[in-house]
């Protein structure tokens, strides 16, 4: 693996500079209060993890970009571009190598909620089946908001700018199905703001649902972002 | 071997290379020197494929620099002005990720660490942060990465910057030791490093190269005629009572204080005992020295000479 290099060095800045611990902590923390505070999940007497599932979007609006604030708008405020765009790499074993970076750590923090469910399944008759496709799901969309975090870094002045501007492009593409909820659109708009909403793609996993088209969205749009990014790197060298 | 032709760069309007081309043969040690804004950093990034050339073309050992990138980018260690370095990765990690980068077989990795680590005399600060070390060392850290593959070729863009001087007699030695293996090009705006380390110069300004030579032959060109700033006691002197001694080549300023207080500024025709000749001309028109010092012309107004004279 080529880029294996740039996902150690990657993972080693996560952690040394802290922001992972951080990151986790507030996702974890965050995720459970609501869920069990806000949410009442344990007066409810419903055998559902769909409460839990259904906040991981907005959560991610805050988290994601705090993961990838960094990738590129730091390398640049720091100079530090200059080596690794001289590194034999090509552009896109970078972006790529960044990019597994960060979704491991996301692996890492999906993982860590996995005790919430397990301490939860013998109280009722949960069904396996839609917590595996929350899991998925949630596993998805977080790398095509990771691609885009990254895309947005890649062009922004610096790391406050650049998670500035993630933080508002996940909100408006997460939430764009809600648009619908609050106007009457004619249907070939609102059909075209479902469509572009990572949310209403989620929602099916949040039913225990896997289609295709919901898989095959989130694939296509991390892929496009990562190909942006590395097109964004190419261009600055011609600058 | 190094060729360029004829490369341009453009930012925007400005022309930070223009029709710039030399070769450098293998094994030499070159310098680059130019002022401030000359445009070395630019060709430098050029060179290491940071940034693409307008127009024009560039060859490492043969590779394009723009067809065969990476490459060349194999062929070459860089290090970049003011040594940008991973501040919260330890110099022992950030080393080994360099090494990673560089496809260093595995088996040999901690021993390639090691050559380089003490070379640069890292030694020391191996398990430290890389936001705790000093100016000095982290440049050291940036010279140990850019050797980490012994590249046939090395790029170092001011490599003493910002050292001390003990710091800076430390870099020449182990640029010099570097000059003995392989093809070195460094850029500078310090005349006497050029001096110290290389064996050909090439002088750059406002993106052109306006002159290139062996250093002792650019040096004695550059140090210009010499200069003296006087200031004297007079009853009344003008710029044509300054003119009237024949080794008085220009008057470049004449200024009047209180009570016949005048201060000046002359270029002198003599080489030699210019310094004896003024002071036996003012005793001898009854002129009071109080001060005269020597003044070396700044590497600005040497460089805009140089330029006046390639152009004419």
């Amino acid at each position: 693996m080529s880029f294996g290099p740039v996902v150690r060095k990657e993972i080693r800045s996560y952690f040394n500079s802290s922001i992972a611990y951080i990151v986790t902590l507030f996702f974890l923390l965050f995720g459970s209060l609501w869920f069990l505070y806000l949410q009442r999940f344990l007066y409810q007497n419903v055998a559902s993890m769909q409460g839990y599932f259904s906040i991981v979007p907005i959560i991610y609006i805050l988290t994601l970009p705090a993961v990838t604030m960094r990738t590129w708008a730091e390398e640049r405020r720091r100079g530090t571009d200059e080596i690794l765009l001289t590194l034999p790499f090509k552009e896109w074993e970078l972006v790529v190598g960044k990019f597994v970076a960060s979704f491991l750590l996301l692996l890492l923090i999906a993982a860590l909620t996995v005790p919430l469910p397990l301490t939860l399944l013998p109280l009722g008759d949960f069904q396996s089946g839609p917590i595996l496709g929350e899991y998925l799901g949630m596993i998805l969309l977080g790398a095509a908001g990771l691609a885009m975090g990254q895309f947005v870094s890649a062009f922004a002045v610096n790391q406050i700018t650049a998670f500035i501007l993630s933080v508002v492009g996940l909100l408006i593409i997460t939430l764009a199905d809600q648009v619908n909820a609050l106007v009457n659109l004619p249907g070939w708009l609102s059909g075209v703001l479902n469509y572009l909403s990572f949310r209403f793609h989620f929602t099916s996993f949040d039913k225990g649902l896997i289609d295709s088209r919901d898989v095959g969205y989130f694939v296509v749009v991390t892929g496009l972002f990562l190909y942006l990014t590395s097109r964004v790197l190419l261009l600055r060298k011609w600058r | 071997m190094i060729e360029v032709e004829n490369v341009t760069k453009l930012y925007g309007e400005v022309r930070a290379v223009d029709g710039v081309s030399f070769r450098i043969g293998k094994g030499e040690v070159v310098g680059l020197l130019g002022p401030n804004g000359a445009g070395k950093t630019t060709m430098m990034r050029i060179l290491t494929g940071y940034h693409l050339p307008s127009s024009g073309r560039a060859r490492i050992n043969d590779y394009d620099i723009y067809a065969d990138s990476v490459a060349v980018r194999r062929s070459v260690g860089y290090l970049p002005e003011n040594a940008p370095v991973y501040d919260e990765l330890t110099v022992g990690e950030y080393l080994e990720f360099i090494a990673g980068a560089r496809a260093i077989p595995r088996p040999e990795r901690a021993e390639r660490i090691e050559e380089a680590s003490r070379t640069c005399g890292l030694g020391s600060v191996m398990e430290q942060t890389i936001s705790t070390l000093s100016k000095g060392y982290r440049q050291r850290v940036g010279v140990a990465q850019a050797i980490m593959h012994s590249p046939e070729i090395l790029i170092l863009d001011e490599p003493t910057t910002g050292l001390d001087p003990n710091q800076i007699k430390d870099m020449r030695r182990l640029l010099k030791e570097l000059g003995n293996t392989k093809t070195v090009i460094l850029s500078t705006h310090v005349l006497g490093e050029v001096e110290a380390v290389c064996g050909r110069v090439l002088i750059m300004n406002k993106g052109k190269i306006v002159a290139e030579g062996a250093p002792d032959v650019i040096a004695g060109k550059l140090k210009g005629k010499p200069r003296f700033r006087l200031e004297m006691r007079a009853a009344e002197l003008g710029k044509a009572d300054l003119l009237a001694a024949k080794f008085v080549a220009e008057v470049v300023s004449l200024s009047r204080g209180e009570k016949g207080h005048y201060t000046a500024e002359l270029i002198t025709t003599d080489e030699r005992n210019s310094g004896e000749l003024l002071f036996d001309w003012a005793v001898e028109r009854g002129y009071k020295i109080i001060s005269m010092v020597p003044v070396g012309m700044s590497l600005e107004e040497i460089f805009s000479q140089l330029t006046r004279e390639a152009g004419e």
